[in-house]
């Protein structure tokens, strides 16, 4: 039958208190009900037409009725469409959102900001027949077919597919762009003019159509210059300005940037080994790995595990040198802590075991080395670390200390601070704010009290006043570094002996979730109390 | 047969029918003379009205004969030879929708309903709205109250059908003996057989266009005389007449220095930023030989046009408005298919959707939007432009305006939505139409109302100035244009003869015409001073929503809801081309100065420019070609989700857009 099925009738007519409508007559009504119904939609269609719309809104209809000399419908005043939900279990059953609004909230409300008025601004369109690109326009689309290819193809029938050479026409104004841009980025002389030029590849539209020149510029400079650090870093600052641009439409290049981005991550030497800080070119790009997975994972399905793959190949290949392992560790912890728990902390202990020999002061003689090797070392604890916090920050039922008593604690987070931690921290500058306050020069000898202090509790809470600049504790000597190294060799002895004890009551607690628990006494195991400063402080909490 | 069995026969037929004294008359006389009589007619040795009595006995109230019979006819249809097929499954839609007004007449709701709901989807591609017009129609008393229903019963159809295929189907239908398709075929369609191969498939456009007694009208109509020529003595003819000494003097300094003086003068009216562009193409222009020569035919071809007196008692100009108009035509960009025009585009933000129409003055400096609060806003482009560039910047503040205060005119007079809101040609005054059933007009110099114009009946969708001012014409809700001065309060003539709403209006350039366009897909023109119609366009699929006539008034374009534009011939009625390429309703379209490129501004964002100076050229040429396929489209510039609204050339081919900002919706 109809639309409109007799029992809507029924309905209505209850409604409206008739009581005695006859099922024959509502039968009758039905068809005729949708007749007017049509008919007044097909008089709102007009109106909306006429109101150089292609949306129909109540008021459309309010004209229909108007033109058809009926009363309008009230209360339905709305100046966009309406928003219709659907009925659940049924296919073409909508109905409207309307809420109930108490009459006191409206009342107490303040006052809505008064709608803007109307206004008109004028912009070109287009200047003898090319449109500019400036923002008021929509972007163009990067290559555009000649219009009368299509026509040639139409008439010639399938037998021949005349195909002529795709145009790529860049405006002059365009080509200057790149080229400025090319220079600063290759130059290094004005880091401040340089750092404007980000700013505008990040926001500008009407760049799309350069995004295969920047992507080749950026391929081609990776591949000559991995002796210079500057170069490499600027490369990287472009792109991640690049995918920061809401006007760029870049995931059909991103095939041709990954290989450059992963250079950077994982190369065996970027830049001179002994001058730059080449340790920071790699954090910077594992966060831009991290940042493409994010946005671009669940578009490109094997974008992220063609990366892991690349990733563990450079940490498990024992014959790469430790500045890739670093850079592949680095790459994968910023892909979130499950790739962590499943690919990093399954080979963590065997990976250490290879790793000891370097760490030891007294086996390893070359200093570049054992600084490098406690480098990777860092970036490993800090990889666990995260994941455990991830993991712990889970349960949260678990009551937390009043923010008092931490505070109370602070005082001697400064000095808390275990010495050896400092080589895992102080190279990360993109790591969440409690690990800054880490990366103070903590005082030479280590009070074991305050390893069962409230100290690293802070975790959650960003502390400003304790994020000294990090350069000051930057040990660039390695004198520094094996001067510590030599400290922590006998700490980690004294932590081992100290997590036994600790072990039991860790299980203890964390029974309820066995996995993470167990990881973590596996963690304590093999970093010692290096860990606990990633365990949430509710959590740690229990402790005291 | 038996002679018993056919009484027998046509005594329940009678019965059937209710005839009742009809049978009992029958009876009474098969006592009598016990059947003597009646044997005495042949007719049981007649094998046709054999059939045709027992059909009739058969079942003449079974509604299911309708679908058996249709779905026969349409296997057969479709099945049939690819070329006669197109010509016979032409005849199917006509069939299918008296099939079905046939079942809801008779009262079966349900069997029509299903009978509709499973062939519809053979004819909805071209038929839909007209589909969904009749998918409403649920009970006999509908049919009569329907305009449309009632001109599609009454009314016969005009099917062009070759030899061949027409004797395809009688002998099918004799065969099969459907009576009812044959009924129905009979009733409803008018063959037009000729002789011959079938046409090709494409060029059936008039054949399906359904629009009750017209076609038999329309034709009688287009026979009459029209005068499409421009008027005698009109300012394009005086600047040919100077031209000649002005195109010579070009290259000298007097061109350059005049041209800049008047441009300075210009620029206070259109917005700064324009000015400069004008110099830069004028200079192209003084550059490039070719536009030369173009501009030489085109003068060429317009001297060869045909001249027309006026009907109507024009205004007098006044001197200084005519040397400014000279001077806009002598300093005018040749367009071309190489020499694209510029665009600026006018946009209108935080309009809340309320904006309803727009439109823009001949020289781009005013803009002005009729808005569904009843309001009616002027803005003043050159005002804005020279406190503008600043104000560009920051959006926030743009709206407010210097001082906090509104930097547009509010105009507030009408009582409902204001559906058009147009400029004279000087720019001097507003003519605005509206819900309300009033058409005002509004001084720009005064910022008030003028008069208040009674006498439409309902909604005015639209209003438009004609070329030379004064006059100006509206068109209705009430299925009427009307034609109106603006010094009386009566409308001077009322054009009636469309069956739905008019919804755009348009004046042919000698202002001896006007064009209407409507709801009911057709494009009429009216002669202004018989207030007769003298052609009817038939083609469109939808409503027509934009009309815009050549410069040289020979060729009229037309834009509907589907995003069809067609390009009409005045003389001949026929279409030149289709024009495909939008997808949304066309809302504006825009001739460029010497009609070499038409711009069409669409719902779907974006702005068209076709080239349709070949055609205008190189008809007879093609003519003996066949209808190639010569109007193309030349640009699309796509705009910021912003459909546009309302097109205009200026007099020196600018094209001036305008269109309110629609936020996506996410």
């Amino acid at each position: 039958m109809g639309i409109v099925p007799k029992e809507t009738i029924e309905v209505t007519a209850q409604s409206i208190g008739i009581t005695n409508l006859s099922p024959e007559a509502a039968l009758m009504l039905a068809p005729d009900v949708e007749y007017r119904v049509r008919e007044i939609m097909q008089e709102a269609i007009k109106c909306m037409r006429h109101s150089k719309r292609t949306t129909l809104t109540a008021s459309d209809v309010d004209g229909a009725l108007n033109l058809r000399s009926l009363e309008p419908s009230y209360g339905f005043a709305s100046g966009g469409p309406f928003r219709f939900r659907k009925a659940i279990g049924h296919q073409d059953l909508f109905y409207t959102d309307d809420r109930e609004v108490d009459f006191k909230d409206v009342i107490e409300s303040p006052l809505p900001k008064a709608p803007l008025d109307a206004g008109v601004v004028c912009h070109w369109l287009a200047i003898e027949g090319v449109q500019p690109a400036i923002p008021e326009n929509a972007t163009l689309e990067v290559i555009r077919a000649p219009a009368d290819n299509k026509i040639y193809e139409h008439k010639d029938g399938p037998l021949i597919d005349v195909r002529l050479p795709v145009k790529h026409v860049l405006s002059r104004e365009l080509q200057l762009y790149f080229q400025k841009i090319a220079e600063l980025t290759v130059s290094k002389s004005s880091p401040a003019l340089f750092k404007k030029a980000l700013v505008s590849l990040a926001s500008d539209s009407g760049l799309h159509p350069l995004v295969p020149y920047f992507t080749n510029f950026i391929a081609d400079e990776v591949s000559r210059g991995l002796n210079d650090f500057l170069l490499l870093f600027n490369l990287m600052h472009v792109v991640r300005s690049l995918l920061q641009n809401p006007h760029i439409h870049i995931e059909p290049y991103l095939h041709q940037l990954m290989p450059s981005i992963v250079t950077c991550l994982v190369s065996r030497k970027l830049g001179n080994r002994f001058a730059d800080n080449h340790w920071e070119l790699r954090d910077f790009t594992a966060n831009l790995v991290s940042l493409i997975c994010k946005r671009f994972g669940n578009t490109c399905i094997t974008l992220q595990s063609r990366l892991t793959k690349t990733l563990v190949n450079a940490f498990l290949d024992p014959k790469k040198a430790l500045t890739q392992h670093y850079g592949a560790i680095q790459g994968l912890s910023a892909l979130g802590h499950t790739v962590v728990r499943l690919l990093i902390l399954s080979n963590l202990e065997p990976y250490l075991s290879l790793l000891e020999p370097e760490l030891d002061a007294e086996k390893q003689k070359n200093q570049m080395k054992s600084y490098e090797a406690w480098r990777v070392y860092g970036a490993l604890l800090r990889a666990a670390g995260l994941c455990i916090h991830d993991r712990l920050k889970v349960f949260p039922n678990l009551p937390s200390p009043s923010p008092s008593f931490l505070h109370k604690g602070k005082g001697k987070i400064i000095n808390a601070e275990p010495r050896k931690r400092k080589l895992s921290a102080d190279s990360s500058e993109n790591q969440p704010p409690h690990k800054r306050l880490i990366t103070t020069d903590g005082p030479d000898v280590l009070r074991p009290q305050d390893r069962t202090g409230p100290a690293p509790m802070h975790v959650d809470k960003p502390i400003g006043n304790y994020n000294l600049p990090q350069n000051s504790a930057q040990p660039s000597s390695s004198e520094q570094a094996s001067d510590g190294e030599s400290r922590n060799g006998k700490e980690k002895e004294r932590g081992k002996s100290r997590a036994i004890s600790m072990k039991a009551i860790l299980g203890q607690i964390w029974k309820d979730d066995l996995d993470s628990g167990r990881l973590l006494v596996k963690l304590q195991q093999l970093y010692g109390d290096r860990i606990l400063p990633f365990i949430p402080s509710t959590e740690m909490s229990v402790f005291l | 047969m038996d002679p018993e069995q056919v009484d027998e026969f046509v005594m329940g037929y009678l019965k059937k029918k209710g005839f009742n004294s009809a049978a009992k008359h029958l009876q009474e006389s098969l006592h009598n003379n016990n059947g003597s009589t009646f044997s005495s007619i042949d007719y049981h040795n007649d094998p046709e009205l054999n059939k045709l009595i027992r059909s009739f006995s058969q079942s003449e109230n079974d509604p299911s004969r309708y679908r058996e019979g249709y779905s026969k006819l349409r296997s057969w249809g479709y099945n049939s030879l690819d070329l006669y097929k197109h010509e016979l499954v032409r005849v199917m839609y006509p069939v299918f929708i008296h099939c079905y007004m046939d079942l809801v007449g008779k009262g079966h709701t349900q069997e029509a309903r299903s009978f509709f709901n499973s062939f519809r989807k053979d004819h909805e591609m071209v038929h839909l709205r007209d589909l969904q017009k009749l998918g409403g129609v649920l009970a006999p008393s509908h049919l009569q109250e329907m305009e449309f229903a009632r001109s599609l019963r009454q009314s016969k159809i005009n099917i062009k059908i070759c030899q061949y295929s027409y004797d395809l189907l009688l002998q099918y239908l004799h065969r099969t003996e459907s009576t009812l398709m044959l009924g129905i075929i009979n009733e409803h369609i008018n063959f037009q057989v000729y002789s011959g191969q079938p046409n090709s498939a494409s060029d059936d456009i008039e054949a399906v266009t359904i629009v009750g007694s017209f076609h038999e009208t329309a034709d009688h109509v287009n026979q009459k005389e029209i005068h499409w020529g421009l008027l005698e003595d009109s300012l394009e003819d005086r600047l040919e007449k100077t031209g000649g000494l002005l195109s010579d003097s070009e290259k000298g300094q007097g061109e350059s220095k005049a041209g800049d003086m008047d441009d300075s003068k210009k620029r206070s009216a259109e917005i700064g930023k324009q000015g400069s562009s004008i110099k830069k193409l004028k200079k192209d222009k003084a550059g490039t030989a070719t536009t030369k020569v173009a501009r030489q035919e085109t003068s060429t071809v317009l001297s060869s046009m045909p001249r027309v007196k006026p009907e109507l008692a024009m205004p007098v100009m006044s001197a200084d408005v005519e040397e400014s108009i000279l001077e806009d035509l002598r300093n005018r960009v040749q367009l071309s298919s190489i020499a694209m025009p510029s665009v600026s585009f006018y946009t209108f933000v935080n309009t809340h959707n309320g904006l309803n129409s727009s439109s823009i003055s001949h020289d781009g400096s005013l803009v002005a939007g009729g808005f569904s609060d009843s309001s009616i806003k002027v803005w003043d482009m050159a005002k804005i432009g020279q406190a503008g560039s600043c104000a560009l910047q920051d959006e926030n503040n743009q709206t407010v305006g210097l001082n906090g205060r509104r930097n547009y005119t509010l105009l507030v007079g009408h009582s409902g939505p204001v559906y058009s809101a147009t400029f004279s040609p000087p720019g001097d005054y507003v003519l605005s139409s509206s819900a309300d059933t009033t058409i005002r007009l509004w001084s720009t110099k005064l910022n008030a109302n003028l008069v208040c114009y009674k006498g439409h009946n309902h909604t005015v969708w639209d209003a438009q100035f004609s070329p030379f001012g004064h006059y100006f014409a509206s068109c209705s809700h009430d299925r009427t244009a009307r034609i109106w001065s603006m010094d009386r309060m009566q409308p001077l003539r009322m054009m009636a003869g469309h069956l739905s709403d008019v919804d755009c209006v348009q004046w042919h350039p000698n202002c001896n015409y006007i064009a209407t366009g409507s709801s009911d897909k057709t494009v009429r023109l009216w002669d202004v001073q018989t207030g007769e119609c003298v052609r009817i366009f038939i083609g469109h699929r939808s409503m027509v929503l934009s009309l815009a006539m050549s410069p040289d008034g020979r060729y009229m374009a037309s834009g509907d809801e589907d995003g069809t534009i067609m390009m009409w011939d005045l003389s001949t009625a026929r279409c030149i081309t289709p024009l495909m390429g939008h997808n949304s309703c066309v809302w504006t379209l825009s001739y460029s100065g010497e009609g070499s490129l038409l711009a069409s501004g669409s719902a779907d964002c974006t702005v068209k420019l076709w080239d349709v100076s070949s055609s205008t050229k190189l008809t007879k040429a093609e003519e003996k070609n066949g209808n190639s396929n010569r109007l193309r489209s030349l640009r699309t510039f796509p705009t910021k989700s912003t459909p546009v609204h309302a097109l205009r050339f200026s007099r020196r081919n600018l094209l001036f857009a305008a269109g309110a900002i629609s936020k996506p919706s996410s």
